[in-house]
């Protein structure tokens, strides 16, 4: 006997009992769709996070910036750290091979004036992998570049909105922008970079790319007040691979420590953020996912118990069968097929609703929405194995049931 | 096997135990049926009737004594075996007709060649070949809701052809009929046995065992008449 087609004989009943079908998959259809819907708003949420780092140079990023000094409790030795130097840079560089970028920033405030416009603004002194380390583009011109840097050339790179403030929408390459009292060179403008954390949001994550004003270290510690200084305000650095990691952060926190003596300083670890993330990101699933197999098992129950029933006004049916011939695998087979038949379909119509609600909660919310194939099969998978762990006990009952007690039954 | 008879029931008892009591259904039944025969089996309700009906059809084996069914004996079989005997062997009909109401007359009369294991074609052939020889050939398409009760007993008979079985067994077959659709049915009953199937019918209906050819009375457990009627 084929057994695809004790298959199909089970459907034809299914198919026969519509109204009671669609009643006995509402705990299934529901419990596949928040299954769906939860895994994909917070897998949504994840990928922003992910789609910003992979927008500001990628998740190898780490960035090591002073602690402010009030926060650090006051001892001697800790209030005459000289925070984070040039030197700390060099030294990283020297020391510790995992990094592949090793970026000290500076940043002045200094009044810039064009023809246009006049007004006090932080500038920032860089090297040319500063670009490389954010994810800095270029619209127009270039960016600043070794020879800059060693001829101490007196040249500055603009974000897109600063440019805009001091030079209109002509284009600002080539035009002179006085930084304190020194003419600098406009040889580039960096591109508009726009980030949402959800569509009504108003705030541009990236709005500091559009406000930076960027100068060789070299030039702005030789034409600037102050010059000599050797204190950064930020220290960016890439690592080479997520390989090298833990043991390249965990050399840099050492080696600064040991050369300042005290932690003066806080490293802000892409890696670790993202591991926190995932783990986090783990808890939230895991909540979900017991939710979801709460509301998948109550469903089965109801399943179960409707099968129960179906099973009740069916005994005489069985018993028929069995005059007919059929074995009790036959009649196992039919029932439990049922009832796949009934949690596969209420699986696929909670993975449709559940994908609907996804969108709809992604619009209403102006979130992004992540759905995989994986959470679809995950979804289905969970809705047939409810069918087969609720159907069984049903069915092997119907397998065992004795054809004269069957067919003496009423109904 | 044909030398040997279809049935043969030696010293049969069937024995039921309620937990209480112990209630002997049969109490040493020895009955013979050859190939080709036409048996009324009647007697009052509470005779045993209906449980030496269960057991000539293998739904049901005995608790002592031997059936041997076509030279194979039952008793000691298999649930497996016996649910083989009864797809291969026997035809059931019964009073209530028991036709699946949410499959076709076509699906009801194909489903025990399902269960044999025939291929689809083939089965779709026979169940057509049958219907056509019950006269249902325009209704294959029907539930069995949209028939009427002498349409529905011929469609179970014609299910219970379609395996073309050593006997048909039919339990009180015109009890939920008029007499009219009664007679037309019993009319397939003689017809068949008029080309050699075996029909055993277990009734309590004078006028339907009047068409049978021999009538076995059961009282109490036991066999108490088994004569044939002149043809």
């Amino acid at each position: 006997m084929k057994l695809l087609e004790v298959i199909a004989d089970g459907i034809v009943d299914v198919r026969a009992h519509g109204g009671r079908t669609a009643l006995q998959t509402i705990g299934v259809v529901l419990g596949v769709a928040s299954v769906i819907a939860t895994m994909g708003l917070t897998a949504g949420g994840r990928q922003q996070s992910l789609n910003y780092m992979a927008e500001t140079g990628g998740v190898l990023k780490v960035m090591v910036y002073p602690r402010p000094p009030e926060t650090v409790r006051g001892t001697a030795r800790e209030r005459s750290s000289r925070g984070l130097t040039l030197d700390d840079a060099e030294a990283i560089r020297a020391s510790i091979p995992g990094f592949e970028l090793v970026e000290p920033a500076m940043r002045t405030r200094s009044l810039l004036r064009s023809p246009r416009a006049s007004k006090s603004y932080p500038v920032t002194a860089v090297a040319p992998g500063y670009a490389e380390l954010h994810e800095l583009r270029v619209a127009r011109g270039r960016f600043l570049c070794d020879e800059d840097l060693t001829t101490r050339a007196a040249v500055v790179v603009l974000g897109a909105d600063r440019a805009h403030e001091f030079f209109g929408s002509g284009d600002a390459v080539g035009q002179v922008l006085r930084i304190g009292d020194t003419a600098f060179r406009v040889v580039g403008v960096l591109e508009r970079r726009e980030f949402y954390w959800n569509r009504s949001e108003t705030w541009n994550a990236l709005g500091w790319m559009n406000e930076l004003v960027l100068a060789p270290v070299t030039a702005m510690q030789a034409r600037q007040a102050g010059a000599g200084s050797r204190r950064v305000d930020e220290l960016g650095l890439r690592l080479a691979s997520a390989r090298d990691h833990k043991e390249g952060v965990a050399a840099l926190s050492r080696l600064l420590l040991a050369r300042h003596g005290v932690e003066d300083f806080q490293v802000f670890d892409r890696q670790e953020n993202l591991r926190q993330m995932n783990e986090q990101g783990k808890i939230y699933d895991l909540t979900f996912l017991v939710c979801g197999i709460i509301s998948l098992v109550v469903g089965g129950i109801v399943v179960a118990n409707i099968m129960m029933a179906s099973f009740a006004e069916r005994v005489r049916e069985v018993g028929v069968r069995k005059a007919l011939g059929a074995r009790g695998w036959h009649i196992f087979v039919q029932f439990l097929l049922e009832s796949l038949v009934v949690t596969g379909f209420g699986g696929l119509a909670g993975l449709l609703l559940g994908v609907a609600f996804v969108h709809a909660s992604a619009h209403l919310l102006q979130q992004q929405a992540v759905l995989t194939p994986s959470m679809a099969v995950a979804a289905l998978a969970c809705s047939a194995s409810v069918g087969v762990v609720f159907g069984f006990f049903p069915a092997l009952q119907a397998a065992r049931l004795d054809p004269v007690v069957a067919l003496r039954t009423e109904g | 096997m044909s030398a040997s008879p279809l049935i043969r029931l030696q010293g049969v008892w069937k024995t039921y135990d309620t937990g209480e009591v112990q209630v002997d259904a049969l109490r040493g039944i020895d009955l013979t049926i050859a190939h080709g025969e036409y048996v009324a089996i009647m007697g009052p309700s509470g005779s045993g009737k209906s449980t030496l009906m269960h057991i000539l059809g293998c739904l049901d084996t005995p608790t002592r004594g031997s059936y041997l069914l076509d030279g194979e004996e039952v008793a000691s079989l298999s649930s497996g075996r016996l649910a083989e005997l009864r797809n291969q062997m026997i035809g059931f009909v019964f009073q209530t007709f028991n036709l699946l109401p949410r499959a076709s007359v076509l699906r009801n009369v194909e489903l025990p060649l399902l269960y044999g294991g025939v291929g689809r074609q083939e089965r779709r052939a026979r169940a057509r070949e049958i219907l056509d020889m019950v006269g249902l050939a325009d209704r294959a398409r029907h539930l069995p809701g949209q028939l009427s009760g002498g349409q529905r007993q011929r469609a179970a008979i014609a299910r219970a052809l379609v395996t073309r079985p050593r006997m048909l067994l039919a339990d009180e077959p015109t009890g939920n009929l008029d007499q009219t659709t009664g007679a037309e049915v019993m009319d397939v009953f003689d017809a068949l046995n008029g080309i050699g199937q075996t029909v055993i019918i277990v009734t309590h209906d004078a006028a339907v065992a009047a068409h049978a050819r021999r009538v076995v009375r059961i009282v109490d457990g036991l066999v108490s008449e088994d004569r044939a009627r002149a043809a």
